[in-house]
């Protein structure tokens, strides 16, 4: 079987309309991210997290109601993986517990005959929440500045390093936007918490991987091809490597498919902002990097 | 196919390597499936035929992250600012507790040192006020004079020293909740992380680790007392044990409490028992029909540590101890470690202060030749003997068994002079049996992506697709050997790295494949192409790894627990699949194509 074999597909000259695309994503990401606030979980922002599974199927809204009241205000409950299993995230800040002796009492009394025990269970402290996002944030801009500075070294051309960085941050930016507007809409969990940085960091890597591979194609036909405009060889070595970069994120958007399905509940935040990773990694090495490492050669020179 | 031999050695060493680090896990496995069958008595006798062995296997195993078999992650922090003002005793005044709450803010915000944050707000008031106000202490060199400087070494060497005690505090709770292989590290500068697998307990271990140490000195019954109601004590059970067991066939004398304890003449232990007996000891003698035979004013309190130098299982006594306290421990103002002049053995020498000194020295007259408890949180720490009357306040525990224990008695010593306040700062807790959910999802997820990309690679590359697949099996068994022999802990997350690894690590092949394709459209031969297919996908390969590797190891610096597991196991597929798909793929290809090079296809 062989796809692509030697395709001809002008990305270049339909980076133009690429740009609208990525520019629109981009823009209504940071708007999202602007007015909505990024959405955190409670390892970036405090706050106690509990998972209790029941014997019979419970409804979300009248454990809420039911929760209101005991626990001072009005917790997030969400279904975990299924009909019996619930989250339950609150902001009180008694002692955990305090909460969850609350919690418990409220369901012994509300639920008779329906049995459940606690699955999970998490409490982080404002301070340490504190300081577990700071130390999100440097990695994410370490790896962001390595990754810049290898690339410099690397290709010895900053415009490379330019192209790649920028496609990340579209990257990251673009999924952190469909997190925080996607949140509220889908039955799971899509908060930014320690897995999703993971993920994140993840995408990052996995992004680069796509358009080094590229970038070392052009390396090399700028070499092999010695008299070739800019231009279409940049646009060749897309096309050269398009192939290889199908298979690849074929490959690996099947296995995050599949965590995303079998992963069970605990993964899903993350398995998703891997499938989301995958696929603008994927489209940004093709649309973004390299046509922007051509753009910024072109102002250079 | 020249320096091949040379390939085919590393693969097999390799290979040979991770089968031996997963060797124990396999067989762990296998124990524990067949551990299963058998009944609670057969299970019982065969742990304690097996004991070295499973001990030895449960060390060697790719060990399960919390999220996979359940248990608690706990973080603790020493509040530095409550242990600062607690230093300056009766010194401490308002400027003071204003100093340090701003301080305290300060430090939060600019993530800076608190004591340091302290020092610049304290001089930044006055900058001639001098902190040896607050802090006089005649045992660490403390004077009216010291420097500020001097001061907030010293707080800084109180604060570490808390942390200690704080941690020697936990570990021997922890060590008496019967947890297996409990972890204990310390964290930075203030904080400590707890992690106990499979304890669901979360009340009892949030008390337990939070409460402060309670340290008390307590005498002892009277000797002949105690050993009377020793001898009474398991008469009872021989006579209990002779009637309930009248009907079964097997009438031999039986007694519960000397199946499960042994004992000795000295007239201050009721026994000892091993840590998995010691729940059912309590249970034999705490009956009320035992509590009534008791000494007056008596109980019976576990030691906190086993028995030092023992082979086997440990042993930990059961002491007999007055129920009041006679002394505790603010009393305390010094403990150190000193060596006798002549045997130089350790010793440790312990000051209290005037109120103390009275007390001891009329309790100690009182009791030449017999032991006091040294008591935390109820567990006899120490049991030593009273030689002379001691007045002044100035004792020297001796007969101790080496440096180590010691060190940790100066620790626990000093726990009652300075309660460090503990502050549960982050907790997680997983189900067991959302744990066993978990290893099912993730043991799916790396089946069912193996299964797919592996079929889909058939398909795409034909024979090459086949070699990848062999690539990647061997890549994934080589990923578990890695975290086995670097015994890191596999995670959730972890799991999620392999299952991405499958899917990026045929990515290598991927390229090298798609080259060869292409160097053969360009007029190549066979073997020509493969040649240089290899050759030419290998700089792409290697940037595209080294680039996927710096963030892994970024992420292993930020990440902790679950996270770490991710990058951990994300970083050894890095490793392994440049590995497997650019070594053993290439030896593969070149084996089949030894005499025809046509004998392979790439789709």
């Amino acid at each position: 079987m062989r796809w692509f074999e030697t395709p001809n597909i002008d990305f270049v000259g339909k980076r133009k309309a690429a740009y609208t695309i990525s520019a629109i994503l981009f823009i209504a990401s940071l708007g999202a991210i602007f007015t909505k606030g990024l959405q955190y979980g409670i390892d970036f922002r405090g706050g106690k997290e509990f998972v209790y599974k029941f014997d019979q199927p419970v409804n979300t809204t009248d454990i809420r109601d039911m929760l209101t009241d005991p626990l001072g205000s009005t917790p997030e409950v969400k279904l975990f993986g299924s009909e019996t299993e619930i989250l339950i995230r609150t902001d009180n800040e008694s002692s955990t517990d305090e909460v969850q002796t609350a919690i418990e009492t409220a369901f012994a009394q509300n639920l008779q005959g329906n049995g459940f025990e606690d699955e999970k269970s998490d409490s982080i402290g404002p301070r340490f929440a504190e300081d577990l996002k700071s130390a999100a944030a440097q990695s994410v801009i370490y790896a962001i500045v390595i990754i810049f500075i290898y690339i410099l070294i690397r290709f010895r051309k900053w415009t490379f390093s330019a192209g790649a960085v920028t496609a990340l941050l579209h990257d990251v930016v673009i999924t952190l936007g469909i997190f925080t507007i996607l949140n509220d809409l889908v039955p799971f969990s899509l908060l930014i918490d320690q897995n999703i940085i993971a993920a994140f960091l993840t995408i990052v890597g996995y992004s680069l991987n796509d358009t080094v591979v590229v970038f070392d194609r052009i390396r090399e036909n700028s070499i092999v091809h010695k008299g070739m405009e800019y231009a279409p060889m940049v646009n060749k070595s897309l096309n050269d490597t398009l192939s290889r970069t199908v298979i690849t994120s074929l490959t690996t958007l099947f296995v995050v498919l599949v965590l995303f399905i079998f992963g069970g509940e605990v993964l899903k935040g993350l398995s998703f902002a891997l499938i989301i990773g995958v696929v603008l990694g994927t489209y940004s090495s093709l649309f973004v990097a390299s046509p922007l490492v051509l753009e910024l050669d072109k102002r250079a020179k | 196919m020249q320096g091949n031999g040379f390939k085919i050695g590393v693969i097999v060493a390799f290979l040979a390597l991770t089968l031996y680090y997963l060797y124990p896990t396999i067989i762990w496995n296998l124990e524990q499936k067949q551990m299963a069958e058998l009944s609670d008595t057969e299970l019982a006798e065969y742990k304690s035929e097996n004991m070295e062995k499973l001990q030895s296997l449960r060390e060697n195993i790719l060990s399960l992250g919390l999220d996979l078999q359940g248990g608690m992650h706990v973080t603790l922090e020493v509040g530095t600012p409550q242990l600062i003002v607690e230093l300056a005793g009766q010194n401490k005044d308002e400027q003071l507790e204003d100093v340090v709450r701003v301080a305290r803010e300060r430090a939060d915000a600019n993530e800076t040192d608190f004591v340091d944050e302290m020092l610049a707000e304290f001089e930044a008031r006055d900058p001639n006020a001098r902190l040896s106000r607050y802090y006089r202490s005649e045992a660490d060199d403390i004077t009216r004079r010291s420097t500020n400087e001097e001061i907030v070494a010293y707080l800084k060497t109180q604060r570490d020293a808390a942390l200690d005690r704080a941690i020697e505090i936990i570990r021997t709770r922890v060590d008496r909740f019967g947890v297996t292989e409990p972890s204990i590290v310390k964290q930075g500068e203030s904080r400590i992380v707890v992690e106990l697998p499979g304890v669901d307990d979360e009340e009892r271990v949030r008390g337990l680790l939070k409460g402060t140490a309670r340290l008390e000195f307590r005498t002892g019954p009277d000797a002949q007392d105690f050993a009377n109601f020793r001898n009474r004590a398991i008469e009872f059970y021989n006579v209990e044990a002779d009637t309930s067991d009248s009907l079964s066939l097997n009438a031999g004398p039986s007694n519960e409490l000397v199946n499960l304890m042994s004992f000795v003449q000295y007239p201050y232990i009721f026994g000892y028992a091993s840590a998995e007996d010691t729940a059912a000891v309590m249970d034999l003698v705490t009956a009320p029909d035992i509590v009534r035979m008791l000494p007056r004013n008596t109980e019976l309190l576990w030691a906190a540590y086993p028995l030092r130098g023992q082979e086997g299982p440990d042993q930990f006594a059961l002491y007999g101890v007055h129920t009041e306290a006679e002394l505790t421990g603010e009393v305390i103002e010094s403990a150190s470690i000193q060596f006798d002049p002549t045997t130089n053995a350790p010793e440790v020498a312990m000051g209290m202060n005037n109120d103390g000194a009275r007390t001891w020295s009329r309790v100690t007259g009182a009791n030449i030749g017999k032991p006091i408890a040294i008591v935390l949180d109820d567990y006899v720490v120490s049991y030593p003997n009273v030689e002379t009357k001691i007045s002044g306040g100035n004792s020297t525990i001796t007969g101790l068994d080496g440096v180590e224990e010691a060190e940790d008695l100066v620790n626990i010593l000093m726990s009652g002079a300075l309660p460090a306040p503990l502050q549960i700062i982050e907790e997680r807790t997983v189900g067991a049996t959302l744990g066993a959910e978990s290893i099912q999802a993730g043991l799916q997820s790396v089946l069912f992506g193996l299964v797919v990309v592996a079929i889909f690679m058939i398909v795409y590359y034909r024979a090459g697709g086949a070699v990848a697949d062999l690539a990647l099996l061997l890549n994934i068994i080589f990923i578990l050997g890695i975290l086995a022999g670097f015994h890191a802990t596999l995670t959730l997350p972890g799991m999620a790295g392999i299952v991405l690894t499958i899917g990026m690590a045929v990515d290598a092949n991927v390229l090298i494949f798609d080259r060869i394709r292409e160097e053969q459209r360009g007029g190549k031969t066979m073997r020509a192409a493969i040649s240089s297919g290899y050759a030419n996908a290998m700089s792409a390969i290697i940037d595209a790894n080294v680039t996927t590797g710096f963030v892994a190891i970024i992420l292993m610096s930020f990440g902790v627990g679950p996270i770490k597991g991710f990058a951990v196991t994300l970083l050894a597929g890095i490793v392994c699949s440049l590995f497997s798909a650019i070594v053993i793929t290439r030896v593969v290809i070149d084996y089949l194509t030894r005499n025809n090079a046509d004998a392979i296809s790439f789709g």
